[in-house]
């Protein structure tokens, strides 16, 4: 008994985090779709690209630097231009998205030094 | 007549030094009676005969020096004087070892009488005679003359640089007190040794309980050579290489010492003493008593019936002691290294550091002093270590007979202080301790490959992230 109402309110709970999950996406404006997708495709690219040596970028390396410094530079982007973030509505995403140039610029420079 | 004057003049200028290069070599001989002079004459003369002036004093003269104004006066220190108590003048018993701990060499003969001074000096050189004052070698298996107390040993150390090349045939005549070696002592070496069946005891009292000293354990003559250590300095800067916990390499600490931290052990260099349990060794009587001595450790001697089958007209004291003094002045088994030379492989100059698996030279000279000059030293057994806490490299030196011993090797891919180590001893030999401290150094960081081959997908992921970085720039502006 216990154990029959305990699944049916897992497979319950599941279907309604899928599909609060869907609608949210939906409602998401196309810039930020973008912000999240393109990222996560590169990252897993760049996996398997390496998949010998995922151990290794698994602890360090600056190969993991790189890509996930990029990601979070797009994270805090996504967070600057999201018009539900109430904490920068003062700020233009014209503004964020030069910082985000900026830091990428400085990410790259760097990346480039180590590289020789 | 003024040019004939400046040469004469020079001549007298440049005497004293001439002289100097020249001058034989002084010993101080101390006596306990001139007698001693002419009862003991022949050795005195085959030293004199070698070219060293013998100045015999008596032990209790009060007039006695070594040294005069911080400069030893003397090369070498007889001491015949097993009676005397107290040195006359300035010497006594640390001034004696001063003497040998400058270098300088020591011949010390006792007998029964010997008072504690001596002993004690032999004590201090390694060396515990027996404590029972009336104690004598007695040898009721290899006697000669029908004493039980003169010993005719030939149970000879097996050296040829000590005894020489030619084999001493006869017997050695010995009367006088036996001595063991302190364990502890590895300088110490046994020259001659007693017989299985010989034991240490007063003949005047019964015996009451074992003998303290038996058997071959009792050494009759011994020799000492004090060890001679030098460590060189690599430069006046030392660095310490240590790995720094983050993954790259680097030098992380560099430490200055002064030179003064590497001149290390200059004191005991190399002095030679030889120890006699007995001053009639040296004595004419025994120089010229023909032997006859049991034979060979044959059944029968065992059993109490010595056969007295060896007859030698002779006895091998003058052979003995003559050899014997030949080692003790450095006349044979001085060595000296000099010009130790390190460098790369298709270099000259002696670098400071070394880095992981350079391919380095190494090379050294030897040279044998013969009496009167330097020679080259020949031998296949010269070993170079390459020493960080334990020997990482051990190899044996190749020799072009003419004194220089070299060698190349990889240096080991360890890092760290290292130190060339030539550890030479051999017996009779003056003892070579070389140590050079080098350093060895990681690879640098711009002394690895550039591009290597297993990092391409790490370069991969770096490029197209900046190409990512470009694409969505792109997409993110037109999608505003």
């Amino acid at each position: 008994m216990a154990r029959s109402s305990t699944s049916s309110t897992t497979t319950k709970d599941a279907q309604a985090l899928f599909q609060s999950l869907r609608s949210a996406y939906a409602s998401t404006p196309t810039n930020l779709k973008v912000i999240i997708f393109l990222p996560t495709l590169q990252y897993l690219v760049k996996c398997c690209l390496g998949l010998q040596f995922l151990p290794k970028i698994c602890l360090y390396d600056f190969k993991k630097t790189d890509v996930v410094s990029f990601f979070y530079a797009e994270v805090c982007l996504r967070i600057q231009v999201n018009k539900e973030n109430k904490e920068f509505k003062d700020l233009p995403p014209e503004r964020a998205f030069a910082d985000f140039v900026l830091c990428n610029l400085v990410l790259h420079l760097v990346i480039m030094n180590f590289l020789g | 007549m003024s040019n004939h004057l400046s040469i004469i003049f020079l001549i007298l200028i440049l005497l004293p030094f001439l002289t100097q290069s020249f001058s034989p070599k002084k010993v101080l001989i101390l006596l306990d009676d001139f007698s001693l002079k002419s009862s003991h004459s022949l050795y005195f003369t085959s030293l004199k005969n070698r070219n060293y002036h013998l100045d015999f004093h008596l032990a209790t003269d009060s007039n006695l020096k070594l040294s005069q104004h911080g400069e030893y006066l003397y090369d070498g220190l007889i001491l015949f004087s097993p009676t005397v108590q107290k040195f006359g003048g300035s010497l006594d018993l640390n001034s004696v070892l001063g003497f040998v701990d400058s270098g300088r060499n020591l011949i010390l003969a006792v007998d029964e009488s010997a008072s504690d001074l001596v002993k004690e000096i032999a004590t201090e050189c390694g060396v515990d005679f027996d404590e029972d004052s009336g104690a004598v070698v007695i040898d009721h298996g290899s006697f000669a003359d029908g004493d039980h107390m003169l010993i005719a040993s030939d149970d000879f150390i097996d050296s040829d640089v000590i005894l020489g090349k030619e084999k001493i045939e006869a017997p050695v005549l010995f009367k006088g007190i036996g001595h063991a070696l302190n364990p502890v002592n590895s300088q110490v070496l046994k020259v001659l040794s007693a017989s299985p069946w010989a034991y240490s005891a007063n003949p005047e009292s019964k015996l009451s309980s074992p003998p303290s000293l038996t058997g071959s354990r009792i050494s009759l003559v011994s020799v000492v050579q004090t060890t001679l250590s030098r460590v060189a300095k690599a430069s006046e800067t030392l660095c310490l290489v240590l790995p720094d916990n983050i993954g790259f390499r680097r030098i992380k600490a560099i430490a200055l010492f002064s030179p003064d931290d590497f001149k290390i052990l200059q004191a005991r260099n190399n002095a030679r003493i030889l120890i006699s349990g007995s001053l009639d060794l040296f004595s004419n009587r025994l120089f010229k008593s023909g032997v006859q001595k049991a034979g060979s450790s044959t059944n029968e001697e065992l059993m109490g019936k010595p056969t007295f089958d060896d007859r030698y007209l002779r006895s091998g004291n003058e052979q003995f002691t003559t050899e014997l003094s030949r080692w003790v002045f450095n006349e044979r088994g001085h060595l000296k290294a000099v010009n130790v030379r390190h460098n790369k492989v298709g270099e000259t100059v002696e670098p400071s550091m070394y880095r992981i698996t350079d391919d380095l030279e190494y090379s050294v000279e030897i040279y044998e002093w013969s009496g009167t000059s330097w020679e080259p030293y020949v031998s296949d057994d010269v070993q170079i270590q390459f020493y960080m806490m334990s020997p990482y490299v051990l190899k044996t030196l190749a020799t072009d007979k003419k004194g220089l011993y070299y060698t190349s090797f990889k240096v080991p891919d360890v890092y760290g202080v290292f130190q060339f180590k030539v550890e030479y001893h051999k017996l009779g030999y003056t003892s070579l301790s070389l140590a050079k401290q080098i350093p060895v150094r990681p690879f640098r960081h711009n002394e690895y490959e550039r591009f290597l081959t297993a990092a391409f997908p790490y370069y991969g992921a770096s490029f197209s992230t900046m190409a990512g970085f470009f694409v969505f720039s792109i997409i993110y502006l037109y999608n505003k």
